[in-house]
């Protein structure tokens, strides 16, 4: 297989909290995103998604946040590299969107100067080169009136009409790698399809590799090639798209595609997973799910247990995988 | 937008009026008969009563507010009882050295509080933010009378660089304007820019833990841009409400400082004039600052449309 894109190993980031404690928010996490591919990034709040993506993108708290491993990213180290290079980097080969399209944009300017200076800061454009390339990303999100619409104030925008300012700013330079962080939570469910719609349409444009960061796993199976599930810091499981949805491998995964709400057939209340995540703030010994786990064994608690691959295409951290034998 | 400017300003004429019927009202509210003071010893009944019947002071009070206010408005603020001169000539000679101060002084509380505000927070928990926190608390702490005694103890008598009193316009010289007016405007605006510093600070880190913040990082901005551009746009809003208050506490004068300094301002024009129940003199100054402080007040809300956007739809 080709070099990947970006390719994560040992990613383990802490925060020292004010009260002295220490919080390991990633703790060792594996990931590797191939050019032009979509991989989806699932888990509950609190597993580690979104500071996963915010150290790629070196939007981490300098004071607070310890960060070791290595991100390679077109074959550099992102974790050594200096500030302004990864300043370079933001925003030209890599870019990001926020789950809060409300409060992403600065409402002191058009959005219009926020996508020109965006362009100005990574090319030798011309402001009015520059303007009519942000005009052009802006019909490309299918805004409608983009002449008019440039020299607009956020506050006059929808939210999803800002996520699509967001989308346009985001790839303006085509960045190899877009990190979309729950992109469609805080919009209306009839927006959330269109908004995922138009990041699909551009990323197969632009071959653009895309992190989709979300909770909605019926997202995933709609947009991505590969999956990644986080649990309390850590990947679970992670394969192709395909092989989570048709043999998941971890009881986790397991649970949550159980309490899928369906269509297709009567049911009562949704399945839910019993339990809740472990205290981020102790030491883990054994696998973090043993608590809320069907199938757990005695030595799931006392012995740490690796990331094993279960296919070519499909690895999980689980004791009892591959888990068809538990289930049939 | 025009429409929104317009309007701040129409809602203006009501403000002034109900000011100006205060002023006047407060006035004649003060205990004392200001016709016995300037009768003198004797209390002369014939004396007393031409004096009454001189400055309206026998008509009903409504009556001597139109009289007031009539004058007012064609620039006749009355007469001084006790310095025999029109309120307009003391005030047009003491509002420009009361300004030239203000305006000094405010230059440097914006100058030091906005930005070593700014750099507190960029640099927040680190040994400047701690530092100039307590410097800034000092400043803030440090009586006006005592700083202003410190500083001429300091530069006018060890070191002889400044003088310790007395002022001069600057359309007469210019340098010697500057400084005979420095040590009295760093007095004044020490203490605002403690204050400054404080809310300047407390809005920056606000505005830099804001999403578009980190959008603008995530957008690879040099930090500079990202802390200038894009955080102190927004944190400016409380700086613009705060200074324009400030300002206008500084243009109703100093006393404190104008007395240490001997600058001939408004402060002792007007604490004259209230010791002397001299009633022409206290309107007419009081009336000029709170026109000034309405204004103020105006420039401030002119100032937000232009800071913030939202404000321009209405």
């Amino acid at each position: 297989m080709t070099t990947p894109l970006l390719d994560i190993t040992g990613l383990r980031v802490r925060f020292q909290g004010a009260d002295g404690r220490v919080v390991t928010a990633v703790d060792g996490v594996d990931l590797s995103v191939h050019a032009g591919r979509i991989l989806g990034l699932v888990g509950e709040s609190g597993s580690g998604k979104s500071v996963t993506s915010l150290s790629i993108m070196g939007l981490l708290p300098k004071d607070s946040a310890e960060i070791e491993g290595r991100i390679l990213f077109e074959n550099e180290n992102l974790l050594s590299v200096d500030e302004h290079r990864q300043r370079d980097l933001n925003g030209h080969r890599m870019a990001m969107i926020f789950q809060e399209p409300m409060t992403s944009l600065n409402p002191a300017y058009t959005i219009g100067e926020q996508i020109v200076e965006l362009i100005l800061r990574h090319t030798t454009k011309s402001r009015l080169e520059a303007e009519a390339q942000a005009i052009d990303m802006l019909r490309q999100v299918r805004i409608p009136t983009p002449e008019q619409r440039f020299h607009d104030y956020p506050h006059r925008l929808s939210g999803g009409m800002r996520q699509r300012v967001m989308i346009a700013m985001a790839l303006a330079l085509q960045p190899t790698l877009l990190i979309a962080d729950e992109p469609t939570t805080a919009l209306d469910v009839t927006i959330q399809a269109q908004i995922l719609e138009l990041v699909r349409a551009l990323q197969e444009k632009q071959t653009t590799a895309v992190i989709l960061i979300t909770h909605d796993l019926g997202v995933v199976a709609e947009l991505c090639d590969d999956v990644a599930v986080m649990y309390a810091g850590q990947i679970v499981e992670k394969g192709a798209v395909e092989d989570i949805f048709n043999t998941p491998q971890h009881p986790y995964t397991v649970g949550l595609l159980g309490s899928l709400p369906r269509l297709d057939q009567p049911q009562g209340r949704l399945a839910a997973i019993e339990g809740s995540v472990p205290d981020m703030t102790k030491p883990q010994t054994g696998c973090r799910f043993a608590d809320r786990c069907p199938f757990v064994l005695p030595q799931c608690r006392t012995q740490a247990v690796p990331l094993q691959a279960i296919s070519a295409t499909q690895s999980s951290r689980c004791l009892r995988a591959p888990l068809e034998r538990l289930v049939a | 937008m025009l429409s929104v400017i317009l309007k701040r300003v129409l809602q203006l004429v009501p403000t002034v009026f109900f000011v100006s019927v205060i002023i006047f009202s407060l006035q004649h509210l003060l205990p004392g008969d200001p016709a016995l003071i300037m009768a003198g010893e004797d209390k002369d009944p014939a004396v007393i009563a031409q004096i009454r019947a001189q400055y309206h002071l026998d008509q009903p009070l409504p009556l001597q507010y139109l009289y007031w206010i009539k004058g007012v408005l064609h620039g006749d603020l009355g007469e001084s009882m006790r310095l025999k001169a029109p309120v307009l000539e003391l005030v047009a000679t003491k509002l420009p050295v009361t300004l030239q101060l203000a305006c000094m002084a405010m230059l440097i509380a914006l100058t030091l509080g906005v930005s070593f505000g700014v750099l507190c927070a960029v640099y927040k928990g680190r040994l400047l933010d701690s530092i100039v926190n307590v410097v800034g608390l000092v400043g803030i702490s440090t009586p006006n009378f005592w700083l202003g005694i410190m500083l001429i103890f300091l530069f006018s008598v060890h070191l002889g660089w400044l003088p310790a009193s007395g002022y001069v316009s600057p359309f007469e010289d210019l340098g010697q304007s500057l400084k005979t007016t420095i040590m009295p405007a760093f007095v004044l605006g020490n203490a605002i820019a403690g204050v400054l510093m404080r809310h300047t600070r407390g809005a920056m880190l606000q505005a830099l833990a804001s999403d578009y913040v980190r959008t603008a990082r995530a957008k690879g901005l040099y930090e500079h841009v990202v802390v200038i551009k894009h955080a102190m746009r927004n944190a400016l809003t409380p700086v613009i409400t705060l200074g324009a208050l400030e300002f206008g506490t500084l243009l109703s004068g100093a006393v404190l400082t104008e007395q240490i300094f001997t600058i001939p301002g408004f402060g002792k024009l007007i604490v004259d004039a209230v010791f002397n129940r001299d009633y022409a003199v206290v309107q007419g100054v009081v009336l000029v600052t709170a026109t000034t402080y309405i204004l103020l007040n105006l420039l401030a809300d002119l100032g937000y449309i232009l800071v913030n956007p939202r404000l321009r739809d209405e």
